[in-house]
């Protein structure tokens, strides 16, 4: 299924998630409030039937960013639209039914799941929720249905399975097909493949892929992994201590990083080539991350930048310029790097 | 590095079996391995779940998870099986005096409620009979050798990040100067930028402290940027040994299960169309297959391999592989 | 979660059960009461126990205050036992103008302490003159005797020797006793059915002198029907004895072990009731508490203090004492403050489960807070919840004893504690009547400890896990 290009069926215009932070007794009497900025001004805009790949380390918000996709969390502050309409603070009414069309993949398919449940109910709760079927038939039909979607054959037996008789990639398919069951139009993948198995990931990366074509889903694809980025999705934002500091095609940033970040972070990646093991890796990029409690003045990054000058503290922080070719990047001193 | 075959060996692992007694019966979670660690290398075990790398990265500590134990083989530290010894023994002289361990998840091992100094020191004084101040000095140069300042000592784990947490367990594992450290995933739970720096540590301490490791992880793209020689389990059993050279370059790794497991690692700089995957699961270990435990998953299996298991052999110099496919060369 | 779920985890659950002891023995005797329940009609001895526990006459033909039959195991010289003779000879002398009617009784004495009276129950109408005596097997023959009597139509006769005979008695043993010893008695207090049955010598009058005067008695009762519609049928002679029945009687003659019999099932039900109902609600409080968090937690963390603090035996105290509480008011009562005890060790299950994955997946599917309550994490705390009930009941048994215990218990019901009561109340301790203190305490200490087995079983097998794997 092609991508739509001119239909963006998610636009979020700054987005911003603030954890107000426990405060001490001094601080009460000042009526200060420090706050954890997890997202802090997030802004892109996720094409119909494409793959969108938020990608950065921990810590960076981009699992925070998927939370308030999915409604799990609502926004202090920013805009989300959805198909046009305005979805950034939804009433009991309107949520019920956006759930419906937004589902979530979690990182981890055992934890995922009521290990009492069966698969069979795992899979019938979101029919159940949302009074779809009339009778219990009906929905295990759609069960079914699902099960096969997913390539979970004969979706009869892995009914009757309880979570902890399935292995890994399987429990993954299981997950996805309760994704599924709900026709949904997006789907928020949150790590799927971190904890299964190298030699299974492909597979269930694969699935996911045909799954989309099939029935025209979006997806966001968080992650961490660069290399499975790369392979798997459509457009790829590199996130760092709650911003987008660069955007675009995969091959293109990867190949081509403008970010002093998004360097670093490709320079660090490990890959499986012979001849690296005696070179010391020299990775640009100096200290440990800051807190989201205390984010640098200015660009954030300027603290670990090999590149950081004046402007880079003394300025406002960057926002995403397009340099070409549909390629974005946040930083006042790109061209000179 | 030059004279490398010549080095001594520094652990010597043969015919090891550890299982695991169930309530269903016996887990052969290793099953007879046999393999090699010379002096100054690091010796990467690579395989997914299930194929006994991490049972035997505690094994060699002679500490098997229960219901996990020692069944059969040996594993001779400088020249000294220790299967045969006691407990007794075994902490006093072998473990963290010969061989100690670098855990994963590492930072969460770390009581809570103590000083890092706290916590070095105790560690240090079990062992030797050190005066406080012998004691202190010997945790500040090691704490500088994984570039930490002293003044961690006096901190608390929570107070310290997720990188600085690592680097106080190697130092915590080095600072007996053991002969052998066993690495098992230090680095998985680690952003990328912080596990790059930590793997540099790891190269310039083998280099400063004539160092030997075995790094055990799952993931191809580390162990490449890591380990000097790579051996790759399945199901209890070594498939391949193997230089850097040999299972990384060029031509190609030669048990097929490793050449699959590379065609299914994404490579950054490269971009493929579609990532290979094997498919399939690993074995149940309590009844494992006959012949060869890859046959089922393999695509070029042919009828021996369905009822002889192949053993490891010597196909060139340094190179051991265990497949009736791969002849010597 | 299916039947077949529930059976298997039933299953697998009993599995571990039976190996552990304690356990065994606790449901072994929680079967025992159960089975006493259900089939207390057949098994009490005394079937209108439930009814009649505060109806003296009903209890009239037992001895007061007799020791367990059993006790005379280990005598030599054995207590009377009580017994009742049912079929004397009758015979009938018409003789014209009036009728008279011999009713004689055998009774068999080998004991060596009297019963406590001999009693002649009879039906009868009209006005009939009994004269009762008896031929001891010294062969002395004492007329007891003589008393006209006025009935309605079919009126009950009653008659008690120990009552009625006591003049003829006391001069039947003047004629044998020492000077000494009738100027020491008492003629309106002495022992009636003890000279009755005590040889004819010197210290018959007395306690502790007198000797038992074992052999065959024949009580006859002469009866002169002296008009056309006098009848008297239906005798029947009883004699309460010193020792009677499994666990004796008390001092209003009521038989113990009835007693102690029906009290099994309002000990179950108070037990059982309170602690079903108090856990179940401190269950889903405790759950509720953590699963909102916030400002509602604090809340409702903060209602649980104020009801933990309040100490609740006084104030169950005041509150009977008040209001006088039927059964299930003291319930409710008991329940109202038991419920606290599950919250903490619940709240903090539940926050653990709270944070599963699991649960945010569940929401992200458009699930509402009461599905995520009930249908994922209540199910997780059942085990825990039984093993709670289990321990609450002794708890629970023990505070209606204890209140009964003061006298403000609901007196229409037969309680252990009610019995514990009365016997507090009739000096039972001070008078050695042990039969009447031990067996309900015991009962207490047993219900109590039967259910603490189980429990303290179930909680070993169940603690608080959450990764059911």
């Amino acid at each position: 299924m092609s991508i739509n290009k001119d239909k963006n069926i998610f636009e979020i215009k700054n987005l911003q998630k603030w954890f107000p932070v426990r405060r001490t007794m001094k601080e009460v009497l000042n009526k200060e409030q420090r706050y954890v900025k997890a997202v802090d001004g997030v802004t892109f805009n996720i094409r119909k039937g494409e793959i969108f790949g938020l990608v950065g380390e921990s810590g960076c918000g981009k699992t925070t960013t998927g939370k308030l996709i999915m409604k799990l969390l609502d926004p202090t502050g920013g805009q989300m639209s959805f198909n046009d309409e305005d979805v950034t603070y939804l009433d009991h009414h309107k949520l019920v039914d956006y759930r419906t069309k937004v589902q979530m993949i979690f990182q981890d398919p055992y934890a995922s799941m009521n290990p009492r449940f069966r698969i069979r109910d795992v899979l019938e709760e979101p029919l159940v929720i949302h009074k779809i079927g009339e009778t219990r038939e009906e929905r295990y039909d759609m069960v079914r249905k699902a099960l096969a979607e997913v390539r979970l054959q004969p979706p009869d037996e892995f009914m009757e399975r309880f979570p902890h008789m399935l292995s890994g990639g399987q429990r993954q398919r299981a997950a996805t097909a309760r994704s599924l069951i709900l026709n949904p139009s997006v789907i928020v993948a949150d790590e799927p493949v971190s904890m299964i198995d190298l030699s299974t990931r492909a597979e269930i990366l694969h699935m996911m892929k045909s799954v989309q074509r099939e029935l025209n889903l979006t997806y966001l694809y968080i992650t961490h992994d660069l290399s499975t980025a790369r392979y798997f999705t459509d457009t790829i934002a590199v996130m760092y201590l709650g911003r987008i500091v660069e955007m675009g095609d995969p091959d293109d940033v990867i190949d081509n990083p403008k970010h002093p970040y998004t360097q670093a972070l490709i320079t660090a990646v490990c890959e499986p080539i012979a001849g690296k093991v005696n070179r010391i890796k020299e990775v640009p990029i100096k200290g440990e991350i800051p807190s989201a409690m205390s984010i640098p003045k200015g660009c954030r990054f300027h603290p670990r930048c090999p590149y950081a000058k004046d402007i880079c503290w003394e300025a406002d922080q960057p926002e995403l310029e397009d340099i070409g070719n549909k390629h974005l990047v946040a930083c006042h001193r790109y061209k000179e790097i | 590095m030059a004279n490398n075959n010549k080095k001594e060996k520094v652990l010597e692992v043969n015919n090891l079996k550890l299982y695991y007694r169930t309530s269903m019966g016996e887990v052969k979670a290793v099953d007879d391995i046999s393999f090699f660690l010379r002096k100054g290398e690091t010796l990467g075990v690579v395989g997914e779940s299930g194929c006994g790398k991490t049972t035997m990265g505690t094994a060699l500590l002679k500490m098997p998870t229960p219901p996990g134990y020692i069944a059969g083989g040996e594993i001779k530290i400088a020249g000294q099986d220790i299967v045969p010894l006691t407990e007794k023994e075994i902490r006093k002289n072998i473990r963290w005096e010969k061989i100690s361990m670098v855990f994963q998840g590492a930072m969460n091992c770390l009581t809570p409620v103590y000083t890092i100094g706290k916590l070095m020191m105790e560690t240090l004084q079990e062992h030797r009979q050190m005066s406080k101040s012998e004691a202190y000095d010997r945790m500040v140069k090691y704490l500088g050798y994984v570039g930490l300042p002293e003044h961690i000592l006096n901190k608390y784990p929570h107070e310290l990040s997720g990188g600085m947490k690592q680097r106080v367990v190697i130092a915590t594992g080095l600072f007996l100067e053991p002969k052998v450290v066993v690495c098992d995933e230090p680095t998985t739970a680690l952003d990328v930028v912080v596990q790059a720096q930590i793997i540099n540590l790891l190269k310039e301490l083998k280099e400063k402290l004539d160092l030997s490791f075995i790094f055990i992880t799952h993931d191809l793209a580390t162990e490449a940027e890591v380990s000097d020689r790579i051996q790759v389990m399945y199901a209890g059993k070594i498939a391949e040994i193997g230089t850097n050279q040999q299972i990384y370059g060029e031509q190609g790794a030669s048990h097929p299960y490793t050449r699959r497991l590379l065609a299914a690692t994404p490579k950054l700089h490269e971009k493929v169309a579609e990532l290979a995957f094997i498919p399939g699961t690993p074995p149940d270990l309590l009844h494992p297959p006959s012949g060869c435990r890859f046959h089922l998953r393999c695509d070029v299996a042919m009828d021996k391999c369905k009822v002889e298991e192949p053993p490891l052999v010597e196909i060139e110099d340094d190179h051991y592989v265990a497949c009736w496919r791969c002849p010597k060369k | 979660m299916k039947w077949a779920d529930i059976k298997n985890s039933f299953s697998d659950f009993w599995k571990e059960f039976k190996r552990v002891k304690s356990g065994i023995f606790g449901l072994v005797l929680f079967i025992i009461f159960l089975l006493i329940v259900i089939f207390e009609p057949l098994v009490l001895p005394f079937g209108e126990v439930n009814d009649t526990w505060r109806d003296i006459t009903y209890w009239e033909d037992n001895p007061k205050s007799a020791q367990p039959e059993w006790t005379n195991f280990f005598r030599s010289e054995k207590l009377s036992t009580s017994s009742k003779l049912t079929d004397p000879e009758v015979h009938i002398n018409d003789m014209g103008a009036l009728k008279m009617e011999t009713v004689s009784f055998k009774y068999d004495y080998q004991f060596s302490g009297a019963p406590k009276d001999i009693v002649l129950k009879a039906h009868g109408t009209g006005n009939p003159l009994i004269v009762l005596s008896v031929t001891r097997p010294d062969g002395e023959e004492i007329e007891l005797l003589q008393k006209p009597l006025f009935l309605e139509d079919g009126s009950d006769v009653r008659i008690s020797l120990a009552k009625d005979s006591r003049d003829s008695v006391y001069e039947f043993a003047r004629d044998y006793e020492s000077r000494v010893n009738v100027g020491k008695s008492d003629p309106k207090l002495f022992d009636v059915p003890m000279v009755l049955f005590s040889k004819a010598q010197e210290g018959i009058l007395r306690d502790s002198l007198s000797e038992a005067l074992k052999g065959e008695y024949t009580f006859s009762a002469n009866i002169i029907l002296q008009n056309e519609n006098d009848t008297m049928d239906d005798f029947s002679l009883i004699i309460p004895g010193q020792v009677y029945g499994v666990l004796g009687t008390d001092a209003y003659k009521r038989d113990l072990w009835s007693g102690v019999l029906a009290g099994v099932k309002w000990a179950l039900l108070i037990g059982i009731l309170t602690a079903i109902v108090s856990v179940s609600i401190g269950v889903i409080f405790g759950v509720v508490s953590a699963y909102y968090g916030g400002w509602k937690d604090s809340l409702m963390q903060r209602i649980f203090e104020i009801f933990r603090s309040i100490p609740l035996l006084p104030l169950l105290i005041v509150l009977s004492a008040v209001f006088k509480p039927s059964l299930f008011m003291l319930i409710g009562m008991m329940c109202i403050f038991f419920w606290t005890g599950p919250v903490k060790t619940v709240r903090s299950m539940a926050m653990q489960i709270k944070e599963e994955t699991y649960i945010e997946a569940t929401r992200a599917l458009g699930g509402g807070h009461g599905r995520i309550i009930f249908k994922h994490m209540v199910p997780l705390l059942i085990p825990y919840s039984f093993a709670s009930m289990a321990l609450f009941i002794p708890g629970a048994i023990v505070y209606e004893a204890t209140i009964s215990l003061l006298g403000l218990g609901d007196a229409t019901i037969v309680t252990w504690g009610q019995i514990l009561s009365d016997a507090l109340k009739n000096g039972a301790v001070l008078n050695g009547l042990w039969w009447w203190v031990v067996p309900p305490g015991l009962c207490i200490a047993l219900m109590g400890m039967a259910f603490a087995f189980i429990g303290f079983a179930m909680d070993k097998i169940l603690h608080p896990k959450l990764r059911t794997r």
